[in-house]
């Protein structure tokens, strides 16, 4: 019916655009809400969502109790909700399309299936039509059928729908998200709103959660906060370590740094009644030993814990951690990576070792002490030789006098990276210089004298003590 | 207990009138003493109890290795034995396009304490700033400080107040060797009580927290010491012929106290070793005097330093290289050398 026939018939009608990807963002907020239910939720089509409940309905007492549950909860939430439960997705799918609220014990699959239209065997609609060209109209109709012809004729997409709803062959659901190894949770009578109560919250979980942890011999390097609140919205909030982690009260200082970060994005409404803590990785937990004081030799373990803890607050890339790099490009020889990824050092640094050292050269180049992240044109109005350092030098618009040069030192590209480079544009001369008062600067020179179509051009780079 | 607290009192009394007499701050006397009796060399009396130095109005007594000496006999002096360990101390730059100096001179003093153990140094810095002035490169700071690239951490904050709580955290740690936080002007929510904070902090870990600000302008803070750092024209590079003309050689700073509870203002030239990893004050190497060192060569007061080349240019052949630092006027304070006119 196109909008002209329907404003016809009903002049009043609101029209509303289809938005298909609002509509899936809204079944993904959904499958996150049913995460209370079971870790292995699946998105099914534009309108369905799996959940797999195996070993979690004894948890909301018994099936019965929780289809009515969930079923209740969506109606308060103001969904139309329809839902089946049984031994087979297959089953389960049809159950909840055409019949309603029904729970199928296991075993009676077929004698469910068996008067439904062919529609409930989750089949491709040319082959249904072909199905129902030769007179098979029902599921039961198909199972009575002879399966080698059916097979040839109608392919075999067929047989395994019919073989998965009878539980015949297994259907795996794959969830949407991973589920977590280990995770904790409590149940609310009474919302809570706080976040500080939110917080202690998080901490009565992770003593929970550190007795599996210890069993497990593992610590958390990736948590997540899980808040349901009321009205079906779900906040997600994880946090990262940089060393396995099972101690309670630092698991809930770094939800606290989280969550002071997030107060403005956490919307509490009328509060969270489901508050779930999980561990999304984990990793091999070394124990230390701890000497009569109390106090383990581990003198990182203060580093990495504050380091976490900036982490959770300001970003990934809060605390940062400088590493070499084999490149003679001056700003590729230093890279500044992420403390958490650096790699990790679990005994005492070792005292430098003369004899050890690798010999290093009589005269290393001198680096300057800072670096600009990107070179800053300067203008040189004049050198006092064609290839030779300039006289003076204009940089954030002051100018310089440069009374003592240094250089030049020629630093050439990287040709096994950069291949399509010309290599006499990105030849670099590198010079130190000092100005009249004493300031101590890195410049260079991109390109040599002689090209007429490309010019070189000077930058600043870095500025020496 | 009453009675020696009253006794301390009445000591700290005496120390403070005797100070007035003499003109001098009471508290450098502590370390006056203490250098007078290093200068004669035999002062057993007072070896007694000669690890104390009065840091404020006589209520706080610290050990000496309360304080981190740079090295420089003069500024050690001046600031009655180095920079506080346990506190805050504000390293300014003038503009920011000193930031090369000021981190390098602080650079100096994290090397300084660095000496002999192994623990990490975090480095906090607006995004700001590290685009303005440059990030700290680590393949410089390893060939001129020592500095260890795993030993650097580095804290990027976009905003100040995420800067300054970072520091505050990292204050409180005594994991950590010292913080360096690095800022540029003079930001309203670094006041005093900002500072105030992380002074408290830094005192109760006993660990150094430097607060460099750049382009700042000095305001009231809770540092107890504040130096304004400048680059100074490097030397030429040292080599067995002799100075090797045109050559930039080792970094050099110019330090002036610009607020202090036990020194006068002053100023100093320094120069830091990247060999040795230490100080060295710059002797002029000309001994052209910013003041004349006589009018109408009547009175050959003695220019300080050594003179080197060229010794036969009227009066100054008959100076004494030994004179050291006294002061060619009376009015003129101690602790400022005639500096280079260049």
């Amino acid at each position: 019916m196109g909008i002209a026939d329907a404003r016809a018939m009903h002049p009043s009608i609101d029209i509303v655009e289809a938005d298909p990807e609002a509509d899936r963002r809204l079944l993904e907020g959904l499958a996150d809400w049913c995460d209370r239910y079971t870790p292995l939720v699946a998105l099914d089509g534009a309108d369905g969502l799996y959940l797999d409940v195996t070993g979690c309905t004894h948890l909301f007492g018994g099936e019965r109790a929780m289809l009515d549950d969930i079923l209740a909860r969506f109606f308060q939430q103001g969904f139309d909700v329809r839902a089946g439960l049984a031994a087979t997705p297959g089953a389960a799918w049809a159950a909840a399309r055409f019949c309603g609220d029904r729970i199928i014990p296991s075993g009676e699959e077929e004698a469910l299936l068996a008067p439904l239209p062919l529609a409930a065997l989750r089949i491709e609609p040319d082959i249904r039509a072909s199905l129902e060209s030769v007179g098979l109209r029902t599921a039961g109709a198909v199972m009575a059928a002879p399966r080698a012809p059916l097979a040839r004729r109608f392919g075999a997409s067929l047989l395994l729908r019919l073989d998965q709803a009878l539980g015949r062959l297994d259907e795996a659901v794959s969830p949407r998200l991973p589920v977590a190894p280990l995770s904790v949770e409590r149940h609310l009578a009474e919302p809570v709103v706080l976040t500080a109560e939110i917080e202690r919250l998080v901490e009565m979980l992770a003593v929970t959660l550190k007795v599996d942890l210890e069993r497990r011999g593992e610590g958390a390097r990736m948590l997540a906060l899980l808040l349901f609140r009321v009205d079906g919205a779900v906040s997600r909030i994880a946090v990262g370590t940089s060393r396995p982690l099972r101690e309670p009260k630092l698991i809930q200082r770094l939800f606290h740094e989280r969550l002071t970060a997030l107060e403005q994005d956490i919307d509490a409404g009328y509060g969270f009644d489901l508050v779930r803590l999980s561990v999304l990785a984990a990793a091999a937990f070394d124990m230390q030993q701890a000497d009569l004081t109390g106090e383990t030799e581990d003198d990182g373990a203060d580093i990495a814990l504050f380091a976490d803890r900036i982490r959770a607050r300001l970003g990934d890339n809060a605390v940062l951690k400088a590493v070499a790099v084999e490149s003679h490009l001056p700003e590729r020889a230093v890279a500044t990576i992420p403390f958490s990824e650096a790699p990790q050092r679990t005994t005492p640094p070792k005292k430098p070792d003369r004899k050890d050292a690798p010999p290093a050269t009589i005269f290393p180049p001198e680096r300057p002490i800072r670096l600009f992240r990107s070179p800053e044109p300067i203008e040189v109005p004049a050198t006092e030789m064609p290839e030779g350092p300039p006289l003076h030098f204009r940089w954030r618009r002051a100018l310089y006098r440069v009374t003592r040069v240094e250089g030049p030192e020629r630093i050439a590209a990287e040709w096994w990276h950069e291949a399509m480079s010309d290599p006499v544009t990105s030849t670099r001369d590198y010079f130190r210089i000092e100005d009249a008062d004493g300031r101590r600067y890195w410049l260079y020179r991109q390109g040599l004298y002689g090209n007429p179509q490309v010019p070189p051009r000077w930058f600043m780079h870095g500025v020496f003590a | 207990m009453a009675t020696s607290a009253v006794a301390r009192e009445t000591v700290f009394a005496l120390r403070r009138q005797i100070a007035k007499i003499e003109g001098t701050l009471p508290e450098r006397l502590a370390a006056g003493e203490r250098a007078r009796a290093r200068a004669d060399g035999n002062a057993p009396d007072l070896d007694v109890a000669p690890d104390i130095t009065i840091i404020r109005r006589g209520l706080a007594v610290a050990s000496p290795d309360a304080f981190l000496p740079t090295g420089v006999e003069r500024l050690d002096a001046a600031l009655s034995g180095g920079l506080p360990k346990a506190a805050l101390s504000e390293i300014h730059g003038l503009e920011t396009r000193n930031a090369g100096a000021v981190a390098g001179f602080v650079l100096s003093l994290v090397s300084l304490i660095l000496k002999g153990q192994a623990l990490p140094v975090l480095w906090i810095g607006t995004s700001e700033i590290f685009r303005e002035a440059g990030f700290p490169y680590a393949k410089g700071l390893q060939g001129l400080f020592g500095i260890a690239p795993e030993q650097l951490l580095f804290s990027e904050a976009p905003k100040l107040t995420d800067a300054l709580w970072v520091a505050e955290e990292a204050a409180k740690m005594t994991a950590l060797a010292a913080v360096i936080l690095e800022i540029r002007g003079s930001p309203h929510r670094l006041d005093l009580t900002a500072t105030r904070r992380l002074h408290a902090r830094a005192q109760s870990a006993g660990r150094p927290v430097f607060l460099l600000r750049q382009a700042g302008e000095a305001e009231p803070t809770a540092a107890p010491v504040r130096l304004i750092v400048s680059g100074a024209p490097a030397t030429s590079r040292r080599t067995i012929a002799g100075p090797l003309a045109d050559s930039i050689g080792r970094p050099a700073f110019t330090v002036s106290i610009g607020k202090s509870r036990t020194a006068l203002l002053g100023q100093f030239t320094l120069e830091w070793n990247p060999d040795e990893h230490r100080f060295e004050e710059r002797r002029p190497e000309n001994s052209v005097a910013v003041v004349p060192a006589s009018r109408g060569g009547a009175d050959p007061a003695p220019a300080p330093g050594t003179v080197v080349a060229f010794p036969a240019v009227g009066s100054f052949a008959a100076i004494s290289p030994t004179a050291g630092n006294q002061p060619s006027r009376p009015q003129r304070p101690a602790h400022i050398s005639p500096r280079r006119a260049g």
